[in-house]
């Protein structure tokens, strides 16, 4: 399996699902500090993190292949949503950071294959 | 008495979860173990850490194989051959021990059992490997988690399969009772008593809930033939019975006798079907070679295609004539949809297909499953705990049920990981050359498993959990040390030349030391909280309140 595509797999379900905890009010405060709420940035937390869920099922597939691409998903949807409940109860103050960090990762990743898929 | 859908569910996970939960808590244990069974079947064996390992062609291991059986397996009546794989580096052979000559008159009902003698050869040169020591490996687990052990396997695979049943029903209603899955769906709250356990409960449940009705639903399914029988039962009533729908539902599976026709013949050269195999299959490899009727003019050769990059667990077979070398057929090339959808229900509940990266995935998800497990028995005595809340204030005892779980949780969760743990040690600790050291370490296992279950029983404090998990951290931890001294592949040589398996194994069990270790220490924040405030209330109530001291340290 390629590791671009595999590192690509779980950073963009991590990111994921660190914006849409993040559009939650209780993990927005969790974060940001009691009373602190996302906002009119709900929708696009919700939205963005949508898409980066389904990023890292596109990269899945590619990676391994239909059948077992599904599996390799699910098992990283869990992992990363284990580590989004760790970075949440531990790492409050990081978090933001880690969970940019892995979007950008993601969407940096993704253009990259893109991009090595055209020149090849 | 009028109850809501939503609570009469709530009865129903709780009971169908707690009165099965040892037995999951050991199944989910062991089964995870199983991820890697090859790897702990590895490690267990230090006298082969040391041997460089270099991919043989397929037909030389095969020939140096067959050049074994020869010489050791003569009069057997079947061979079986395990190619090396990249997890598993030796050729392993099993054949059942010739029949005994005065046998042929003998009712079949006397025929003594059969017996399987067994080796690992070194693929290279065809020869048994340096004695590696005798153990049953990460067997032992695959083995306990649906054969249990120190029973018949009949009765422990349906026992196992009742538990199963109940998780099911445990999964599902704890769906509907979860109120809030999408609200809570990351929310965990350290430090809160029993809010933290029933945040726990839930997210190691939701997070990995594919895995989980997966793997339960899946387990039922490997099994189905024994639990259901009876579709095959009445369909092939009076065409064979089920026999008869085995070698048709699986066709080349090897189930079929292959009679010896007494004419000896000479064994055809096998690499010349492996080749002709593996170019049937697009070139994928060979796995495993069935003889039947070795050195016989009726001789069969069945070639299995090797484990690949396929969900499904039912390999595609090729048969050839023994004697002569022609192809008689090929077999599951085009599985039927029903023998297919079956075959992919069993290939991921083991989880073989090749990578290791999904692999360690569903050990993960599998250890979400023991914590679900595990907490949920902790939470049903932590909510019970407080309907005694009154009574221990006044001086009085909890019950003999809430007493009861207490003690066996004890055992079960902490008591588990300090038995799995001892059976490592005992691999590396009892001498290679005691007689029957497989069953020896598997005695130890259960010797140390019993001990903590009834101290745990004895006296179910907080106290015994911190001790129990504490040596279950030591034992795990210092596993890399008694590697390091009792073989050739200290972690500081494994990580850097290999074998990867070796320091695999090693950095896992650092890994679970260290998580025991961190709940040792949780137990130890609840035991000052509990002090604490006992320490409060004698200072209020005298020493009356004495008695209390002793029942409320007690537990989770």
């Amino acid at each position: 399996m390629d590791s671009l595509l595999l590192a690509l797999v779980f950073a963009a379900s991590l990111a994921g699902f660190c914006a849409l905890s993040l559009a939650m009010d209780r993990h927005s405060e969790d974060v940001y500090g009691r009373g602190s709420s996302p906002g009119t940035w709900r929708r696009w937390l919700q939205l963005g993190g949508t898409v980066l869920l389904c990023l890292s099922l596109a990269a899945s597939l590619q990676a391994a292949g239909s059948a077992i691409g599904w599996v390799l998903w699910l098992g990283a949807l869990t992992a990363a949503a284990l580590a989004t409940v760790g970075l949440l109860g531990w790492a409050p103050r990081r978090f933001p950071w880690i969970g940019s960090a892995a979007a950008l990762v993601a969407v940096g990743g993704g253009l990259l294959y893109l991009l090595a898929l055209l020149l090849a | 008495m009028k109850e809501g859908f939503r609570q009469s569910m709530a009865w129903l996970h709780t009971w169908s979860g707690l009165l099965v939960g040892w037995v999951l808590f050991m199944v989910f244990a062991a089964g995870t173990a199983s991820y890697f069974k090859d790897e702990i079947t590895f490690w267990m064996k230090p006298e082969l850490h040391a041997v460089a390992q270099h991919a043989v062609p397929p037909a030389q291991a095969a020939e140096g194989a067959v050049a074994y059986l020869q010489r050791h397996g003569a009069g057997s009546p079947r061979w079986f051959i395990n190619l090396p794989t990249e997890r598993q580096p030796s050729t392993d052979v099993l054949y059942l021990a010739a029949p005994p000559p005065a046998a042929a008159g003998a009712a079949p009902a006397e025929r003594p059992r059969r017996r399987f003698d067994r080796a690992s050869l070194d693929p290279a040169s065809g020869e048994a490997m340096s004695a590696p020591r005798a153990t049953r490996g990460g067997e032992f687990f695959y083995r306990l988690h649906f054969d249990l052990h120190y029973m018949p396997a009949l009765w422990a695979r349906w026992i196992v399969g009742f538990c199963a049943m109940f998780m099911l029903v445990a999964i599902f209603s704890g769906i509907v009772t979860h109120k809030r899955i999408f609200k809570d769906f990351f929310t965990f709250r350290p430090k809160k008593g029993q809010r933290s356990w029933l945040d726990a409960h839930n997210v190691t449940a939701v997070l990995a809930l594919p895995y989980h009705l997966m793997i339960t639903y899946t387990g039922l399914v490997t099994l189905m033939f024994m639990y259901m029988p009876w579709g095959p039962q009445v369909a092939y009533k009076d065409r064979g019975g089920e026999q008869a729908f085995f070698a048709e539902a699986f066709p080349g599976s090897g189930r079929d006798q292959v009679k010896a026709s007494g004419n000896k013949v000479p064994l055809a050269p096998l690499a010349p079907m492996l080749a002709q195999a593996s170019a049937h299959w697009n070139g994928a490899a060979v796995g495993r070679i069935t003889v039947h009727q070795p050195g016989d003019a009726n001789a069969v050769v069945a070639i299995t295609r090797a484990e690949g990059p396929q969900l499904s667990y039912d390999q595609p077979s090729m048969q050839f004539n023994g004697a002569t070398g022609a192809l008689i057929g090929a077999f599951g090339d085009v599985p039927r949809p029903a023998a297919e959808t079956r075959g992919v229900l069993y290939g991921l509940h083991i989880g073989r297909f090749g990578d290791p990266l999904v692999r360690a995935l569903f050990f993960l998800s599998g250890l979400a499953g023991c914590l679900m497990v595990a907490t949920g028995l902790l939470l049903w005595a932590v909510k019970e705990r407080q309907k005694f809340a009154k009574t221990l204030k006044q001086g009085g005892r909890i019950g003999f049920g809430l007493r009861l779980v207490d003690g066996l949780n004890v055992g079960a969760v902490a008591g588990l990981p300090v038995a799995m743990a001892a059976f490592f040690w005992a691999n590396r600790l009892v001498p290679v050359d005691v007689a029957e050291r497989g069953a020896v370490e598997i005695r130890w296992f259960f010797i140390v498993w019993g001990a903590t279950a009834v101290l745990g029983l004895l006296r179910p404090t907080l106290r015994m959990w911190q001790a129990q998990l504490a040596l279950g951290a030591l034992l795990f931890v210092l596993l890399p040390v008694l590697n390091a001294f009792t073989g050739p592949a200290p972690l500081s040589v494994s990580l850097r030349s290999g074998p990867s398996a070796v320091a695999g194994f090693d950095l896992v069990a650092i890994a679970l030391g260290l998580g025991l270790a961190s709940a040792v220490w949780i137990v130890e924040r609840k035991r000052r909280k509990s002090l604490a405030r006992q320490a409060g209330a004698v200072a209020k109530a005298g020493p009356a309140a004495q008695p209390a001291l002793v029942t409320s340290e007690q537990g989770s």
